[in-house]
């Protein structure tokens, strides 16, 4: 962790007009709950649609793509991510600092927004869990997308493809897969935390902490093992 | 210095030949850019993703004819196949919307295509017709397979030329796929500059759109009111296509359920056509002033 790439990170990721595109998403989501809830449907009917459905399956990972493809993608894009790896920094140093940048920055504009609508469907218990779900949620996506923008020189692609072939296609089809889809497992943890009725998994929590835990370790591992071999390279195709 | 600023004359010459002209340039422009978007004529790696999405596409139309081959009656119809693949649609175009021209705009060449007798419509409009016909082709080639397994296991005449019908209204309604996706897409690209940002807020827009229009489907059944049940379809594009799917399309045998339209199958079809007019009319001001 190093407090100085986190803050150059930082800075270039709020600095740009891109992140402006972040915020329509949060807000509509909470308008629709406050409209929900003032027109007199019951929770029961709309926490399930506006939670599951449009804040962990769509403001979470879209979010966490841009985020956690930009913190060190863009930075490989125009080739300034020399100028940091010809530091004196030991490159493990450089992935903490932007995952937990990228965390922190996702956990603020996905997990404050579902915490709210959790408070105005329940009480205080539901959005904390919906919170802490959020807050690891981001954690396990920022890492997976930091590793695929190593691996890869379209990690946005890819990302895409995993959110919505992996988690959105297939998790309706063959319900086996939900086992290896951070959405699912983040839906399990918020049950697990807030008890509540209105959000529902059927993963156990034992397995949904280990899977995230196995995608945040396994992400930044990754991460820090391309960086060490990392070569630049010119736009090629 | 009087010796060395001679300039030689080596016998330069005018081009005389014939001069190919506009349309040329269009059809060209057109070509190429339907061939790029399936990464024809470039290097392995850009064919990647254009034949993944086919390659998926595909295996979804031979596992339904082999089902409906088994079971004898159609498990999926011609115009609910591009419904129940609408992820990969959009998806695809996506992709292919911002590679066709977020990278002209992004290394400047577009200075360069208006020295020609192309004009900026001519360039917006070539673009545009590429990415549709190259999503409309996408969901043509899994039909056509649906269609043949469908024509040979069909007993007469009679029912072949029925299939025919059927495969054709698939065709028309894959179109409309086409073409809504496809202005939304290239629209988008022409915005932005950088691919992979045009993709993820393509993809981001009709992730939101789509659960948005869920959430207020799910209010408008917890509520009861017809009106709202009837109009939730227009806030996305997937149940905006479904809804001129209800309203202009004969029911096929194996047609998944469409959303209910009620009366209000007109104003499906007109919010389609404006959808698609307005992001055209959006295309064609954006290349009327950009120079890179």
């Amino acid at each position: 962790m190093n407090l100085t790439i986190a803050s150059i990170t930082l800075r270039g990721l709020l600095g740009r007009a891109r992140f402006l595109f972040l915020l329509p998403l949060p807000v509509i989501m909470l308008g629709l709950a406050w409209l929900a809830d003032s027109l007199g449907a019951a929770p029961a009917d709309w926490v399930g649609p506006i939670v599951g459905g449009l804040g962990v399956a769509v403001v979470l990972p879209v979010m966490a793509l841009i985020v956690g493809t930009g913190v060190l993608g863009s930075e490989i894009d125009d080739g300034t991510v020399v100028h940091i790896l010809t530091k004196p920094l030991p490159r493990r140093e450089i992935i903490l600092a932007k995952l937990a940048v990228a965390t922190g920055v996702t956990a603020l504009v996905a997990g404050i927004p579902l915490f709210l609508v959790g408070l105005l469907a329940e009480g205080v218990r539901l959005g904390l869990g919906l919170f802490v779900a959020a807050v690891a949620g981001s954690l396990a996506y920022c890492a997976l997308f930091l590793a695929l923008s190593l691996l890869t020189r379209r990690p946005v692609l890819v990302g895409l493809a995993y959110v919505l072939l992996w988690e959105g296609l297939l998790g309706n089809l063959l319900k086996g897969t939900r086992l290896l889809s951070i959405q699912q497992n983040v839906v399990a943890l918020a049950d697990a935390i807030s008890g509540s009725d209105l959000v529902k998994s059927t993963i156990s929590t034992p397995f949904a902490v280990g899977a995230v835990v196995v995608f945040a370790v396994g992400g930044t591992w990754l991460a820090i093992d391309r960086l060490r071999s990392f070569s630049v390279a010119g736009e090629t195709s | 210095m009087s010796e060395s600023g001679v300039i030689h004359d080596i016998g330069y010459q005018r081009y005389s030949g014939p001069r190919l002209g506009r349309g040329y340039a269009v059809r060209s422009l057109y070509a190429h850019s339907l061939r790029t978007a399936f990464g024809l004529g470039r290097s392995g790696k850009s064919k990647i993703f254009p034949w993944f999405a086919a390659g998926i596409a595909l295996l979804v139309a031979v596992i339904v004819t082999a089902v409906r081959a088994q079971m004898g009656k159609p498990v999926l119809s011609y115009t609910s196949y591009a419904d129940a693949i609408s992820i990969l649609v959009v998806l695809f175009c996506a992709v292919i919307g911002p590679e066709l021209v977020s990278r002209d705009l992004r290394s400047g060449v577009l200075p360069l295509y208006f020295s020609r007798p192309l004009t900026r419509a001519d360039y917006a409009l070539a673009k545009l017709a590429a990415t549709v016909s190259a999503a409309w082709l996408l969901l043509a080639m899994p039909l056509t397979i649906m269609f043949l397994g469908g024509a040979f296991g069909a007993g007469g005449a009679k029912e072949i030329w029925t299939e025919v019908g059927r495969y054709a209204a698939g065709l028309g309604y894959a179109a409309l796929f086409a073409l809504l996706f496809g202005a939304i897409s290239t629209l988008v690209g022409s915005l932005a500059s950088r691919r992979a940002v045009a993709a993820a807020i393509i993809a981001g827009f009709f992730l939101m759109a789509t659960a948005v229009s869920g959430v207020v489907s799910g209010i408008a059944f917890a509520t009861d009111s017809t009106a709202l049940q009837h109009t939730f379809g227009l806030l996305s594009p997937a149940t905006l296509l479904q809804g001129v799917h209800a309203w202009a399309f004969a029911e096929q045998p194996g047609d998944l359920e469409t959303i209910p339209v009620g009366g209000l199958g007109p104003v499906y079809g007109l919010v389609f056509a404006g959808v698609v007019a307005l992001c055209t009319l959006l295309l064609l001001a954006r290349y009327r002033k950009v120079a890179r």
